[in-house]
């Protein structure tokens, strides 16, 4: 009986053809993905000798950590300016999402809940920023950091950085605040609240994933920036990694597993990062932006 | 006090329609309303607006390559003449279309397919999503170094792979090569990025009902059909932005082309951004440089003015108060 | 406890007023709705009252203090909201509290306090729960709780029983007319159903497009509608309007009939700026008659609806829709000729050019 049922059932909706089409895709999709991260990773773990050999060892003859410690190794020259990339990079990224968030939570706030003649206007405003290439403004803004004495410093990057996390991140929690009812903060005002005192006991904790999504896009964002880390610092002492790493590696034939390695490295804190707090940001994008 | 009780206070006309305050009251009543986006519009306006300033006006003059403001001259619209007067312009141009339009293709549909695929529950789909989601994750710095010894035309792997497997002979050029080296940065390109379209998509797709999908089943549709008819229309606002975005983060690319092979070989990976980085910084060409950049400008203003109502969306009916 | 005073206040959007000119008076112990179709400005007059919005003009004072330029927090109210506005991410019992602990009163007597409420509103098992865990009548006794906890001066509550199910929605009725009665509390309620503000309140102000059209006790308003807006809204079924023409000592209906009036309603009738008049009528007050009787007019039946102990048929008359209820032994059948009878004494007139009632000179 059940057998017969099911197999209708299973006629009626096609022998599972989508599905297995929809498995045999991912794990193309995931190949594709997966591969080159894959061999990034062995080859790091190669000799500079081992890595130059034709056909390329598929997998390690003699696998080592060499490339690694080096990195890592404080008391080299290498791993001591590696370190000191990471720690800019460390630094930079923390203090422009730190920022960002200050910056964007009021703003988003303002666009949602307020009326204000020019909102829309200005809210466009912030949403262009995204279509302006960093290239183009390279060498405006190298002037204006000039004048504003910002050159070799921290502060050129993170002031630019800024904004290109701020339009997502007001967005987003643009999205967040227009879902939470004006309702709640009304009831917590005629409870006892001020207007500020409603939106830190009611309405930040409710924007809470908000808040953590646009801190990851934010810090993914400034981690990863070139451009203008590579024009607006020339001091070895300043650099970020992904600046600091070519510096490395260019000078005369191209060390590809220690090239590797950095790259590894480089890449860990935030696809960890990201791993970890995933959920946040795809709820983000469904609470916030991907309006019903 | 009550003089009003247990009356009738009925008017029959309307009273006159209130007068709209003027701006400058509406602006006045609201000022303490400006405060919260004051820190945000600064950074902006410094960050923009002087810049935008800056660069339309180097495109009228022309200047030293020291970039002595002091020494410029107005040349009118010389600069743009130039510009679409120059061979380059066209084949750069014409590697910018390919480059957007194959990227954007490329990433939505790889998006697409993996967030339908994604969108059923099993076991292992957060794990699967995350790992799918790391290239867009990582720096592009790093995706163009990795690729770039994936590429390598004497110890990369794909070449190596491709002779073991026995489809070609000998060492393969991807990068070194005029006629392959785009379709490789492309390659480089949809990797890094297919999966923001899926992010995106899976989003869409968790706003679509689920009672919509039983009513067509109901009414017999086939899975196909239901694709079809009830998602797909249901992800037409996501799909919207998504594209948008991928055009304008694809026209604007920077990073991969510069870093894997500055534009090379024979300008065959020249697009528009890495083009302008070349007049501007290699060649001192000031004036030229700028004149792309607000001719670009103008294209992202276009698209900008799409993006910007695919994202207000539905904006103005949430009132507040 | 304290009463509520509104004179002149106006609310404008833009060019458009949401609450146009509108005063009346809550005495203190008084239970006032505020009632009238979506979009006439109810919820906008109780968040004037409340403070959350800034007004146009006007004055608004609550216990004998004009409360114009104070924070919510400073008018001693509590608020109901329709979807309960209970804060999600807190439990019941932090719901309960909130308002005690922004006024920085001691543990203890939060806790006393909170515990007295709960035992009131029968929730006491649910205090550390979320809310999303409760069912609508559960949040709306947390919703009423966290209003009463702090015994303020004056409750406001908008529509707070329109999200529950018809048969908790009778049940709370009672039980809010209950806690109005044993706290002698001053309540303004908003209501879009006039069967709640005509069962629940001691007056009701009946607004429509902003204006307030009347205000009075729900008996009077009932009674005496002072316009055909009021005269329709309140009541169930509505009361049936018929427009006619006024002809010497009787109305006159484009059909061709003519139904004569009583001395007082000729004289009412010359009230009139035109020569445009509606009849009013209420169901209970009409007489249906299978052949023409003096006093009667024809019409068609459209609809009967048994209910069992009443039977309410619409009949077409002039065009109009009548409603008309009967005893459950009269048989009739839809598209079949009545004759209706009216009652004189009972019935209303209205100005057809103004809407006004036709008072006797
Ligand atoms: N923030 C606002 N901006 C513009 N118009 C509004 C706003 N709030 C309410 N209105 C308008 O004011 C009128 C009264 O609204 P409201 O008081 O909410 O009506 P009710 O509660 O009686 O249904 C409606 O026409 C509504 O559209
Ligand atoms: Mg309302």
């Amino acid at each position: 009986m059940t057998t017969i049922t099911e197999s209708a059932v299973r006629r009626r909706n096609g022998p599972d053809w989508w599905r297995w089409t929809g498995r045999l895709f991912l794990v193309l999709l995931l190949g594709f993905t997966v591969m080159p991260m894959v061999w990034m990773i062995i080859t790091s773990l190669k000799t500079g000798f081992a890595a130059m050999q034709y056909p390329p060892q598929w997998w390690p003859a003699e696998p080592t950590l060499q490339n690694y410690t080096r990195l890592l190794d404080p008391s080299g020259r290498i791993g001591q300016d590696f370190l000191h990339y990471f720690w800019n990079s460390l630094w930079v990224s923390t203090i422009t999402t730190i920022l960002a968030v200050v910056v964007a939570v009021p703003a988003a706030y303002a666009f949602s809940r307020f009326r204000f003649p020019g909102r829309n206007f200005l809210f466009f405003a912030v949403l262009l920023r995204n279509m302006f290439p960093a290239v183009v403004f390279l060498v405006p803004l190298f002037i204006l950091m000039k004048a504003l004495g910002l050159v070799n410093t921290h502060g050129s990057l993170i002031l630019t950085y800024l904004t290109f996390g701020l339009p997502l991140a007001i967005w987003l929690l643009k999205g967040f605040y227009d879902n939470i009812p004006i309702q709640l903060e009304q009831a917590a005002r005629i409870d006892g609240a001020t207007r500020f005192q409603a939106f830190i006991y009611i309405v930040m904790p409710l924007s809470t994933p908000g808040i953590i999504a646009t801190s990851i896009y934010s810090f993914i964002g400034a981690w990863n920036e070139y451009i203008y880390a590579y024009t607006f610092l020339t001091k070895q002492s300043q650099m970020t990694l992904p600046v600091g790493i070519q510096r490395f590696f260019s000078e005369n034939a191209t060390d590809w597993p220690g090239l590797m390695a950095a790259t590894f490295i480089m890449s860990v804190p935030v696809v960890v990062l990201f791993l970890v707090l995933q959920k946040y940001f795809v709820r983000a994008l469904t609470e916030g932006a991907v309006k019903h | 006090m009550s003089s009003v009780q247990g009356q009738a206070i009925f008017r029959d006309v309307p009273g006159p329609a209130p007068k709209q305050a003027s701006l400058g009251q509406r602006m006045y009543t609201s000022r303490f309303d400006y405060l919260y986006i004051a820190p945000a519009l600064l950074v902006m306006l410094i960050v923009i607006a002087y810049p935008v300033y800056y660069t339309i006006e180097l495109s009228f003059y022309k200047t030293p390559a020291s970039l002595s403001l002091a020494d410029k001259t107005f040349t009118g619209i010389d600069n743009y003449r130039t510009v679409l007067t120059s061979a380059i312009f066209w084949k750069v141009t014409w590697q910018t279309i390919i480059w957007t339009v194959l990227s954007t293709l490329f990433s939505f549909l790889l998006g697409l397919g993996a967030a339908l695929a994604l969108h059923r529950a099993f076991i292992g789909r957060a794990l699967l999503r995350g790992l799918l989601l790391i290239p867009w994750v990582v720096s592009a710095v790093a995706a163009s170094y990795v690729w770039k010894w994936l590429y390598h035309s004497d110890f990369g792997a794909i070449g190596a792979l491709l002779n073991q497997i026995g489809l070609t002979k000998g060492p393969v050029n991807f990068i070194d090569n005029s006629t392959t080296s785009l379709y490789a940065l492309i390659v480089v390109n949809v990797w890094k990025e297919f999966s923001f379209a899926m992010i995106m998509l899976m989003a869409g797709l968790q706003t679509v009902p689920e009672s919509l999908l039983r009513a067509a089943q109901v009414d017999g549709a086939s899975a196909w059909q239901r694709f079809w008819h009830v998602t797909l229309p249901q992800l037409q606002g996501v799909s919207t932005v998504t594209i948008l975005l991928l055009v304008v983060q694809n026209f604007n690319s920077f990073i991969i082309p510069f870093i894997m092979t500055g534009g090379g070989p024979v300008g065959s990976t020249q697009i528009w951004i890495t083009h302008i980085y070349e007049l501007a910084f290699l060649r001192q060409n000031w004036g030229v440089g700028a004149a792309y950049a607000v001719l670009l400008f103008l294209i992202m203003m276009v698209l900008g003015y799409f993006y910007v109502r695919a994202l207000t969306r539905g904006d103005d009916k949430r009132a507040g108060a | 406890m304290a009463g509520i005073v509104l004179q002149h206040v106006m609310k404008t959007y833009g060019n458009m007023y949401a609450v146009n000119d509108v005063s009346f008076t809550v005495n203190d112990g008084e239970f006032v709705a505020l009632v009238g179709p979506s979009g006439c400005g109810k919820t906008t007059t109780l968040n004037l009252i409340a403070g959350l919005l800034p007004m146009s003009g006007g004055d608004i004072s609550i216990g004998n203090r004009v409360v114009n330029d104070l924070d919510p927090k400073d008018r001693d109210i509590a608020m109901v909201f329709q979807n309960y506005a209970l804060y999600p991410q807190k439990s019941v019992y932090k719901n309960l509290a909130f308002p005690l602990q922004m006024r920085k009163l001691p543990k203890e007597e939060i806790d006393r306090k909170v515990q007295d409420a709960a035992k009131l509103l029968d929730i006491t098992h649910l205090l550390e729960r979320k809310p999303r865990e409760l069912s609508g009548g559960q949040q709306q006794r947390v919703a009423l709780g966290r209003a009463l906890v702090r015994d303020p001066a004056v409750f406001l509550m908008d529509e707070p029983l329109s999200n529950l199910d018809a048969k908790l929605r009778v049940q709370m009725r009672s039980e809010i007319k209950r806690f109005h009665h044993n706290l002698n509390a001053t309540v303004v309620y908003v209501t879009h159903d006039q069967l709640e503000a005509v069962t629940m309140a001691d007056k009701m102000a009946v607004m429509n497009g902003g204006l307030l059209q009347q205000y009075d006790t729900p008996a009077n308003v009932f009674s005496n509608p002072v316009n055909t807006f009021v005269a329709s809204f309140v009541g169930s079924p509505a009361m049936s309007l018929i427009p006619l023409e006024a002809a010497g000592n009787s109305l006159r209906s484009p059909e061709g009939w003519e139904l004569p009036l009583s001395p007082a309603n000729v004289r009412k009738a010359a009230g009139s700026t035109t020569k445009d008049i509606v009849l009013g009528a209420r169901h209970s007050t009409l007489k249906l008659h299978k052949s023409a009787v003096p006093g009667s007019v024809p019409g068609k039946v459209y609809t009967v609806e048994p209910t069992g102990d009443v039977t309410f048929a619409q009949v077409f008359i002039n065009g109009a829709v009548v409603n008309i209820s009967l005893a459950p032994s009269v048989v009739i059948a839809p598209d079949e000729m009545v004759w209706i009878e009216f009652d004189q004494d009972r019935m209303h007139l209205f100005d057809g050019a103004t809407t006004m009632a036709l008072q006797a000179a």
